[in-house]
């Protein structure tokens, strides 16, 4: 022993007191030797647990895990490390502990040392941490429960919102075949009243029943006019397009007539028509008026009405033009760019005329149908002009 | 899917005919270490671990696959046909021993024979029936097992799958050969402890070996008897032992009744 230092207690007392259990037993758990501090804690004599075997004084789940993990374990390994088990003292009460042990041959024997700590207070902390685990656990499943129901609703929602667009792409439909209906309906009355109107004419008038006549007789033509717009507009968007009959078209003499007739329509304005080139034009007569006569009211309702407007013919070598010119505000970029498309009107026009944004549409529809094109320049110093360009003559395709 | 991985099969030994050893709750294939190699010059030997336990692939455990045995006893006839070569004697331990049973009435004529060592039928004791539990006995072990894997972590989980380039990864980890994910191991002493296979046991025509020890807690002597009045063909040896893993325990004898019972089988 060191100088100085005192001496402590003898090995046996140390052994029997130490600050942990210690037991030796048999390969099969009987215990051959204890010291008094695991005696102490389950409350038992030395006498009393002498001979007994380990699991014995396990609690059953102890017991259980005792035969399927350190058993196994300790034969494998030799040794076993920080095992927790509950262990039942004399008075039934249960005390949790630590299991150390490691294996040693004594000449032909098999021992096992095996050092027991009490672990009540890791035990508490222990069932903290489980209890904890559990709480968070049970949060997570109902974190992840409610995001399932959000995806739910964001997929209710998802499909709610495209039941409404096809419900309102449906309702667009109608709307149209409805337009189609009333316009084709509204002929019958309107014919009717400009039948009596003629009717009406042929007997005496004083000046303003003929005035008043006068005016049921263009106010009928501007009816008839929207309602075949609407038509053929309610055809261009739900009939496929615009049908057109395609016959040899004297091109110049057709423009000429069309201006001196639509002329007479606009008092006090100017309708002037030029012609260029020569040689054959294809085309549908009717359909051909109907985009003249629509880009010549436009030009009349938004050109300034001192300044002609001029309708030129012009045959090329591949495609004939026809070209509608009038003086007037400058069409704005933003404007020209939706030009012809339904329902766009020019500006600084409110209610004026006939015009409720159809009939731009239909000029390209009609140029589309015959394989062409049409479209708009507008500046300050040229003014406005739109040009129709369509194919003298659509090749039938070769038949093979 | 890779069969091999899933259930990190080994084979060893030469023969004719396959030994195919399962290992049963708790730990792995190691628990066969000591008793395998007796049959190694004789047969080929095959070794694996059960989904979610030892180095198997834990990502293919699946939880609604493996909520009863018949998951497990599917993956041991997928093993026995890729591994297995001439005739099969198939040696189950614990809940192993039921698991070969089942796959054996799946598709009868797969197996020449069965050694069940320490097997029981349902763990709970049911009426005459003496399994050695009571239900609360297995809320008490799921318990234990609770806080017997608060040291088990996922971190560990690589080493424990066992990188086989790193061996040292595997040397420091103490107790490593009955580790396993925890909630693994709890839904697995739950389908085990719970199940009940009584029924079962008189369809199994096959050759049998119950190999039962004198006394065992997981396994007691009640058990032993029921297989003994209702295996159609069985066998049963009484080991002298005391506890559930004579294979680790009392090797040698364990081996020799094996060996006893396959040459009058004439395997």
């Amino acid at each position: 022993m060191p100088h100085g230092l005192p001496s402590p207690p003898s090995t046996d007392l140390a052994y029997e007191q130490a600050a942990c259990g210690l037991l030796t037993t048999d390969s099969h758990g009987r215990i051959l030797k204890l010291n008094e501090t695991f005696c102490g804690w389950l409350g038992y004599s030395t006498a009393e647990l002498l001979a007994s075997r380990l699991p014995s004084l396990l609690t059953m789940g102890s017991r259980i895990f005792h035969q399927t993990h350190w058993a196994p374990l300790l034969e494998i390994q030799g040794s076993i490390a920080e095992v927790k088990f509950e262990m039942r003292c004399k008075d039934g009460r249960t005390i949790p502990v630590m299991l150390n042990a490691i294996r040693r041959v004594h000449g032909s024997e098999r021992f096992d040392e095996v050092a027991v700590f009490v672990a009540e207070d890791r035990h508490k902390y222990e069932q903290e941490l489980l209890r904890a685990r559990s709480a968070a656990e049970e949060l997570l499943k109902k974190s992840t429960a409610a995001q399932e129901a959000l995806a739910q609703a964001q997929a209710r929602l998802d499909g709610e919102s495209s039941r409404q667009r096809a419900a309102a792409e449906d309702r667009a439909l109608f709307a149209e075949q409805m337009m189609g209906i009333v316009s084709h309906d509204l002929r019958n009355p309107l014919s009717v009243v400009s039948l009596s109107g003629h009717v009406i004419g042929r007997g005496a008038l004083d000046v303003m029943q003929s005035d008043a006549l006068g005016r049921i007789g263009k106010a009928t033509a501007r009816a008839n006019r929207l309602i075949s717009d609407l038509l053929d507009f309610t055809q261009a968007r739900l009939g496929g397009g615009i049908s057109v009959k395609r016959k040899p078209l004297a091109l110049h003499a057709f423009v000429r007539d069309l201006v001196l007739e639509l002329g007479a329509a606009y008092p006090g304005r100017t309708l002037t028509p030029g012609a260029e080139g020569d040689g054959d034009c294809e085309g549908d007569a009717d359909r051909l008026s109907q985009l003249l006569s629509n880009l010549i009211g436009n030009a009349m309702t938004y050109g300034n009405p001192q300044s002609e407007v001029r309708v030129t013919s012009r045959i090329q070598p591949q495609v004939f033009e026809l070209c509608v010119h009038n003086d007037g505000d400058r069409i704005p970029d933003n404007v020209l760019a939706t030009l012809f498309e339904p329902m766009v009107r020019g500006p600084g026009v409110k209610t004026i005329g006939r015009s409720i944004g159809l009939g731009l549409y239909i000029v390209q529809e009609i140029a589309r149908a015959h394989e062409g094109h049409v479209s708009a320049t507008s500046t300050e110093a040229d003014g406005t002009m739109f040009t129709v360009t369509l194919p003298r003559q659509v090749e039938t395709p070769a038949r093979i | 899917m890779d069969i091999r991985k899933r259930n990190n099969v080994n084979v060893t030994g030469h023969g004719l005919s396959t030994m195919v050893f399962a290992h049963g709750f708790g730990c792995d294939q190691s628990m066969w270490r000591l008793l395998a190699p007796a049959f190694a010059d004789r047969y080929r030997v095959v070794t694996f671990d059960l989904v979610g336990s030892g180095m198997s692939d834990l990502g293919a455990y699946d939880v609604a696959k493996y909520d009863s045995l018949h998951g497990y006893a599917e993956d041991l006839n997928e093993i026995v046909d890729e591994f297995g070569t001439g005739k099969i004697i198939f040696v189950g331990h614990s809940v192993s021993a039921m698991i070969g049973m089942l796959a054996d009435i799946k598709a009868p004529g797969r197996f020449a024979a069965h050694m069940m060592v320490g097997p029981s039928a349902a763990y709970i004791n049911d009426g005459d029936y003496v399994g050695g539990f009571e239900r609360e006995d297995i809320e008490s072990l799921l318990r234990t097992l609770e806080s017997n894997y608060l040291g088990w972590s996922s971190n560990m989980a690589p080493a424990i799958m066992g990188a086989p380039d790193q061996p040292e990864l595997g040397v420091e980890l103490t107790n490593s050969f009955c580790r396993t994910d925890p909630d693994i191991a709890k839904h697995f002493a739950k389908v085990t402890f719970t199940s009940d296979h009584r029924a079962d046991v008189p369809k199994l025509q096959t050759p049998a070996l119950v190999l039962q020890c004198s006394d065992d807690l997981i396994a007691p002597r009640s058990v032993g008897e029921f297989f003994e009045k209702t295996l159609p063909n069985g066998t049963i040896t009484v080991i002298d032992n005391i506890g559930h893993c004579p294979h680790l325990s009392v090797p040698g004898a364990s081996a020799k009744a094996m060996q006893v019972f396959l040459e009058t089988a004439g395997l």
